[in-house]
Order: structure tokens, then sequence, then C-alpha cells
């Protein structure tokens, strides 16, 4: 009589998030729709973008698997993997949630002490994911045919997407078995979430296209992948029921084995035991921003390779974008906005630095907001309690800051490098250089204005500093489509930063980007002199 | 003997707050100073401006003769610093946080003192320095600032309610290592509001109330203020009549009570012979009553509120509603200043 009773404590505990995740997940079905009749309107346009694909397959590690450019199907090839990485996302979190994370907090304990059984909150945890899954695959599923979709391949779609949470929950359920800590089992799930996912799309790039390069046949790699088994179900086009009996089958698996496990161990106990800590610290553990690098270190490489990536695709998707010719208005309105008329690859090149350089002002900030977690949290105190002085202790989080933001853009360039050496084409990796140096230029700024805000107004810190990434985001890189003025578009630190035109090198705004970024980093520190602990964030 | 710490009409207002209203503190040389107040009354905030951590907004401060807030490098070198919630690094261990901590304050990487000092604590605390910070209880997280503190020699040990999380074995072997570095000269300011911890350690004591201090001075002196408790067996309350110096007569609990002046206590020994009172209990003020002194007022003004507990009951709760009300005006203070920053902020 327990599981009831758990399974409604559940649901209270979610109803927002789940509704957000999942209605989240339905407009991004929904925006599939619209965006395939604004973008690629006619069969011709599809069908081009088809051949590209098939020309260019490091697409297909962001896209889906190619069947046919009708418009059903090719709406599914844009989406699908995505709709199902939000599925698994979701049904990841919640059976951590409700799992490792209880227990880690010791509140599973509560609930063992009762006459529940031992199997009961996870019976439980399963039960609210299955619902939680049924629910997105009916709005998907609505959604879909809701847009005229033929029915049959709507459901099969839905499925699909919450057949690969069926997936993760199962994942997630037997990682919660496997680690001692909730962030373990997370981590732990969001890993094989990844690696399933480049899995799948390496495997359809490695595949076989039909003769008129329309469809693409998966390679083997793919079948190893949850996400593949969904793409295979091939909305639309094929419809086949199997793979995605696959993935339930495969989520069912999962949860018996979670199910096995569990009665196997103690309350609070897991299969792989916790990796003890360092005995001693490691000699770099020796100054205030020795802590700074090993706090920040984790995040910075993954900022990295995001920068080494999207460099990777301003390059390698420059030679597609060439390929296609100006046969796209939409692609080319877009570009030639973005590099003020330039060559359309030059245009690809300083697009995609643009976001580039939004990687680098993403690590800055996190570097330096970390300042001010620290003090929040009180970690802070014991440091500046210590023979270290507040201008030395915030100069910390500015250096590692900085070289974060010199190596996500050199990543990028690096990146860049890589993904023209099939065109072997060095103009392209010299406008890749310029692009990301003035990247790291506007990048900088965010990392000044963090600090600044961070001395002056400390509990605004986190939140001002998201904000204006953000806006300069928005700004920089859908202001010219939206038809802001150019004095306007250029407010945005990444679009007036230096950049590439016609092979030269145009400082625009870069001078006074730089002169505000040490402005606002030499007034920080100044001002860090004068400034007491501000605790209780 | 050498003045360690001097503070002369500190004062430090968060917003229409006043933490600190007039403070004068006083630690000599060599001393352990017990620095006793409920939370709230503004220890903690002493102790900031004391360690350059919060500017003082009137008044004067000085450590070893040097202002903590411009000196603050210089002076941490010489002290060692327990907060009182102590928190730790997530992802770092508890032995690499301890050896960062010491290692800012000057500690070769392979200093071998330091590596025997360590190991020592750490088995004196009963500490596993592997685990990770976000597996350790409140105890633990303690251990962590304590051993820090204790493994690398200073001139000052500060320490804000060092033992609240530690279980009574822990609670001992603090009061050895406070025992050992007095002995090496050092000097300790040590706040608390355990009462008995302080008398058992402490040299000295000073109250603070309401941001002032109210009493300062060693046990011996503080407990001349306060009277003896004197009791024997008996229900007839007229056996102490004629008693020399006794106030405040009363039969409880089949026991006759009453109290005098701490320093005439032995000339009522002979009063007591003649009515052979059987049973005889003299109970010496406790700091407890020296604290009770001087929060009393809010007490009674509770008990005039139509509190009908009485004695000891009325006490133990009244006392914990009291520190209520001084941990609800410090959050008040910090919200004020919270307010009033994001105000200027805009």
């Amino acid at each position: 009589m327990t599981v009831p009773a758990l399974l409604r404590q559940r649901m209270r505990r979610d109803w927002l998030q789940l509704t957000l995740w999942i209605l989240g997940t339905a407009a991004l079905a929904a925006s599939a729709v619209s965006g395939v009749e604004q973008s690629y309107g006619t069969l011709q346009d599809r069908q081009e973008v088809l051949v590209a694909v098939a020309a260019n397959p490091v697409i297909m590690l962001f896209r889906g698997l190619p069947s046919g450019a009708e418009r059903e199907a090719f709406t599914l090839f844009l989406i699908l993997p995505f709709l199902a990485m939000m599925a698994a996302f979701m049904s990841s979190f919640l059976a951590v949630r409700h799992t490792r994370a209880e227990e880690e907090l010791g509140r599973a304990e509560l609930v063992s002490a009762t006459p529940a059984a031992r199997t009961a909150p996870t019976i439980a945890t399963i039960l609210h994911g299955v619902i939680a899954n049924a629910i997105l695959a009916a709005l998907v599923m609505a959604v879909y045919a809701g847009s005229g979709f033929d029915v049959g391949g709507s459901v099969i779609a839905g499925v699909a997407a919450g057949g690969v949470g069926i997936v993760f929950l199962g994942v997630a359920l037997v990682a919660a078995q496997l680690m001692r800590t909730s962030r373990g089992a997370n981590s732990l799930s969001v890993w094989v979430l990844i690696i399933t996912f480049l899995l799948g799309g390496i495997g359809n790039a490695l595949g076989t296209p039909s003769d008129d390069l329309q469809r693409i046949e998966s390679s083997w790699l793919t079948w190893l992948s949850p996400f593949g088994w969904a793409e295979n179900a091939r909305p639309f086009a094929d419809d086949t029921w199997w793979p995605v009996v696959l993935c339930l089958g495969t989520g069912v698996v999962l949860t018996v084995l979670a199910l096995m496990l569990q009665p196997l161990r103690d309350v609070g106990e897991s299969f792989i035991a916790q990796r003890p800590g360092r005995l001693y610290a490691h000699a770099s553990l020796s100054a205030p921003i020795g802590l700074v690098w090993r706090l920040s270190r984790g995040s910075l490489v993954g900022w990295c390779v995001g920068g080494l990536l999207t460099g990777l695709l301003s390059t390698s998707l420059a030679s597609v974008v060439n390929d296609l010719g100006a046969d796209i208005p939409a692609l080319q309105n877009v570009l030639t906005a973005l590099s003020d008329n330039g060559s359309l690859q030059e245009g690809m090149v300083v697009i995609f630095f643009l976001i580039v350089g939004v990687l680098a002002a993403c690590a800055a900030v996190q570097t330096v907001a970390r300042a001010r977690q620290e003090e929040a949290h009180g970690t802070a105190e014991l440091v500046l309690a210590q023979p270290v002085g507040r201008v030395r202790w915030l100069g910390g989080y500015l250096v590692i800051a900085f070289a974060g933001v010199l190596a996500v853009c050199a990543f990028g360039v690096l990146g860049a490098w890589l993904g023209s050496l099939r065109a072997d084409d060095a103009d392209l990796v010299r406008d890749a250089l310029v692009a990301g140096f003035g990247q790291a230029v506007a990048a900088s700024v965010f990392l000044a204005l963090t600090a600044f805000v961070f001395v002056v107004a400390p509990r605004l810190t986190i939140a001002l500093a998201w904000i204006l990434v953000l806006g300069g985001l928005m700004i920089g890189l859908f202001g010219a489509l939206f038809g802001l003025p150019d004095a306007v578009v250029d407010l945005s630190p990444f679009t007036s930063a230096p950049t590439v035109d016609a092979g030269e090198l145009d400082m625009k705004g870069g001078w006074w980007l730089l002169a505000a970024a040490v402005v606002l980093a030499g007034a920080a520190l100044a001002l860090m002199r004068r400034r007491q602990l501000a605790t209780n964030g | 003997m050498s003045t360690v710490i001097r503070t002369s009409g500190l004062t430090k207002h968060y917003g229409r707050v006043h933490a600190l209203d007039g403070l004068d503190l006083t630690v000599d040389q060599g001393q352990i100073h017990g620095f006793l107040g409920p939370n709230g009354a503004g220890k903690s905030t002493t102790i900031r401006i004391l360690l350059g951590l919060a500017r003082a907004t009137g008044g004067e401060a000085t450590v070893f003769g040097r202002d903590p807030w411009n000196d603050s490098v210089a002076l941490h070198r010489r002290i060692a610093y327990v907060p009182g919630d102590v928190s730790v690094w997530p992802n770092l261990s508890g032995g690499e946080a301890i050896d960062f901590l010491s290692r800012l304050r000057g500690t070769g990487k392979h200093d071998r003192a330091y590596r025997a000092e360590r190991e020592r604590l750490m088995a004196a605390f009963q500490f596993d320095p592997r685990k990770k910070g976000r597996a350790y209880s409140k105890g633990n997280r303690q251990k962590v600032a304590l051993i820090a503190a204790f493994a690398v020699p200073a001139d000052l040990y500060i320490l804000d309610e060092p033992t609240s999380g530690l279980d009574p074995l822990m609670e001992v072997m603090f009061r050895r290592e406070i025992a050992r570095v007095r002995d090496a000269g050092a000097s300790v300011l040590l706040s608390s509001h355990i009462l008995s911890e302080a008398e058992l350690l402490c040299d000295r004591v000073s109250i603070i109330r309401a941001g002032r201090i109210v009493e300062s001075g060693t046990l011996a002196e503080l407990r001349h203020l306060t009277r003896t408790e004197i009791s024997f067996e008996g229900t007839d309350a007229s056996a102490a009549a004629g008693i020399a110096g006794a106030h405040d007569v009363a039969v409880e609990e089949g026991r006759v009570k009453f109290t005098v002046d701490s320093d005439v206590v032995a000339s009522t020994l002979p009063d007591l012979a003649a009515r052979n009172a059987a049973g005889l209990r003299i109970a010496p003020p406790s700091l407890e009553e020296l604290f009770l002194r001087h929060y009393g007022n809010e007490l009674r003004g509770n008990e005039l509120r139509g509190n009908e507990l009485r004695g000891n009951e009325l006490r133990g709760d009244e006392l914990r509603g009291d520190e209520l009300a001084a941990d609800e005006a410090a959050q008040e203070a910090q919200r004020a200043s919270a307010h009033e920053k994001t105000a200027a902020s805009q």
C-alpha cells in the first residue's frame, strides 16, 4: 500500500519541474514544424539540404537520420534526437532525484524505517518515470497529429522519444545502485547519454547514403545507441515499430536489474565504493590561485571542448556552404547580415566564432562568479582569515578566468584548423585566428564586468553576470535578423569585437572593449581593497 | 604584560541595527580569554573586525598593536582562526583542505614538523582525511578547521564557538590542545555560549550583551559580584532566622535555602554549626548565574508577561527564547544591510 503514497509524494514534489520539461519538449517538437515551413518550404530546399548532409556527414552529429525529403520525415530528421535527449535528461535526473539523492540525504532512511518494502521507493520511482514519459510521448504525438501529420507516424515519433526516456530511466536507476552519491549517479548517466548520443551520430555519419543522397542507412555503431534505435524507427517514412520496442525492452531489462540489485545492499551503501580523496594536497594547492584552478578546471575543460567542436564546425561547414552556393536565400541572409557582406565562408567562420566567444564568456563568468559562491558558502572566509590579501584573492579568480578565455578561443582556432584540413584552405584558418582573437577581447569584457559587479554589488553577481552574457548573445546573434539598428547591435561586445573583413583585420570597437575590460578589472581590484566580506547570500 | 587585543568604543552598524555598540575588550598576552554571550550578541561581528574581514563603523581596534583592517595579511601570519560554522569545499578531501590552509600560513610542502603535527592531531581528533568535503558532518567540518589551526604554531588563536558539533570526547581533546598552546605562550580568544566550557578553560571572561561588554574579569573577581547559595535539611524557614547576612530565605523540597555575599561565607559557619545543620550544601556561584545576572532583566520581563512557569524551567526556556530573539535581531541586521546594499547598487 505504500507505493501509491510514495508515487503521490513524487508527483506532488515534481509536478512543476516535469510540466516544464514536458511542455518544453512539446514546444521543441512544434518549433521544428514551423521552422521547416519557414526555412525549407519547398521540396527542393529540403532535397538540397539532404544532399549537403550526405556530402558533409559531420552535420549528422547534430541532427538525426535522413529518411527522405518529405515534410514530415524531414522535420523528424531535424528534431527527433533532441526530443529523445530531452526525455533522456528528464528521466535520468528524475530517477536519481528520487533514489540515490534521497538516500544520500538520509531521507530514504525515514521511509525504510516504515513498513514500506525495501523496493517500494524504487517501484514508485519507476511508475513515476513511466507516467512522465507516457505524457511526454502523448504530447509529442498530439503536436504532430495536430500539425496535420500522419497519425500513425505521430504515434511512432512520440513513443520513440518517450522510449529513449524509458531507457535512461533504467540507466539512471542502475547508476543510482552503483554510485554512492547523487552527483556520481547523475554524472554516470549523463556520460552514458552523451556517449550514446555521439555514437548514434557517428554511426549515421559513417552510414551508407542511397543513390539519390536522400536517405542514409546507419552503420552498426548507431545500433549501440538508444538514440539510433529511435531514429531508425523512421517516423513518417517507414514507421518501423521494432526499434521502438527495443527501447522499451531495454528500459524494462535495466529497471528489473536495478530492482534486483536493490536488496543486495544496505541502505546508503553502493556497489562502487566512493573513490577516497587524496591524503595530502597536491603541490599546486599552495596558493589561493591553486584553489581557483582546482575548483574550476573541470568546467573549463568542458568549455574548451565546446570551443573545439564549434571551431571544427566553423570551417568544415564553411566548405558545405560553398557547395550549396547561394541556393538557400534564408541561410544567405543570415550570413551576409553577420559577415558585413564578406564571403559566405568567411561569414560562417565569423558566426561560429561568435559562439566560441559566447562559450569563452561563459567560462569567464562561471569562474569569476565562483568567488561569489565561495563567499556566500563561507569558504572564502577560511582563506581570507589566512595571510591572503583580498586583492590577491580576487586576482586569482581573474587570472584563471582570463586563462580560460584564452584557452577556449585557442581551442576554437585549433578546431577550425582541424576542420579545414580536408579543404586545405589556409585563408579560413587565418580568418579563424583573427575572429578568435576578437572574441577573446569580447569575452574579457564580460570577465571584467562580472568582477566589477562582484565587488560593488556582491549579491547580484551571479544573476546579473549571466543576464549580461545572455543579452550580449541575443543582440549579437539575432539583432541583425530582427532588424535592430547597427548602433544597438554593436552594443553587444560579441559583435563589436575585432573581426575579419574580406581577409583583413577589422578592429571595429576592439580598442573600446579592451579599454573597458582593463578599466573594469582594475577598478574591481582597486575597490576590493576597501570591500568587506559579504556573507549570507 | 603586553596587550594582544584591545578595542575601545568599537561600533558596527548594519543599517539601523547596531551589532556592536561601544565594545571595549582587552586580551593580554598568554591569556585564555572567554568571550561569552548568546547568539546574536555581537561575538562573531567582533571577531570579524579583529580579523579584518569586516570594517568597524567607529571606535578603535588593535591586534598586536596594529590595525586589523589595514594590516590584515601581516597579522594573519600570527593568528589561527576557527570560524563558528565551518564550511569546507565539497570536492576537496579533508586532508587537502587542511594542507591548503596550513600552506597559506607558510608551511612548506615537505615540512616534517608539520606532517608529524598533522598526524598527531588527526589521531587525537579521530579524523578521516580521505573523505570528500560533502561527506563530512558538522563535527567533522569543525575538525578540519581545528586541525588546520593547531597544526601550525600561532601567537593568537581566535576560536568562534569551536566545540559546536564535537562530542564530549573530542571536547576533552580540544581542551588539551588549548592547554598546549597556552603553555607555549600563545593567547586565546574563545567565544562561547557554553558556560561550563569557559569555566574549565578561561583565565578571564568578558560577557557581551547587545554589542557591549557588561562584565569583564577573572572568574574569581566575577564571583565576588554574586552570592553563594547555602542550604540544609529542614522544613521551617525560621531555622535560618538570625544568621548574619542571610538573604532570600526560602524552603524548597525539604531544604532551607538562603544566599550570602560570597566574601562572608566563612562567617556564617558558626551560626550553621550552632543550629546543627544537617546535609549542608554550599554552592559557589556558577558562571551561569553571573550570566543570568546580566540577561536576567529580559527573563524577568518575560516573566511579567503572564508566564506561569517558574524557577529553573523558566530560565531554561526563556533563555532559549532570548537567544532566538537575538538571532532574529542579527538576521534583521543582515536583511537591512542587504537591502541597503541592493539600494545602493541600483
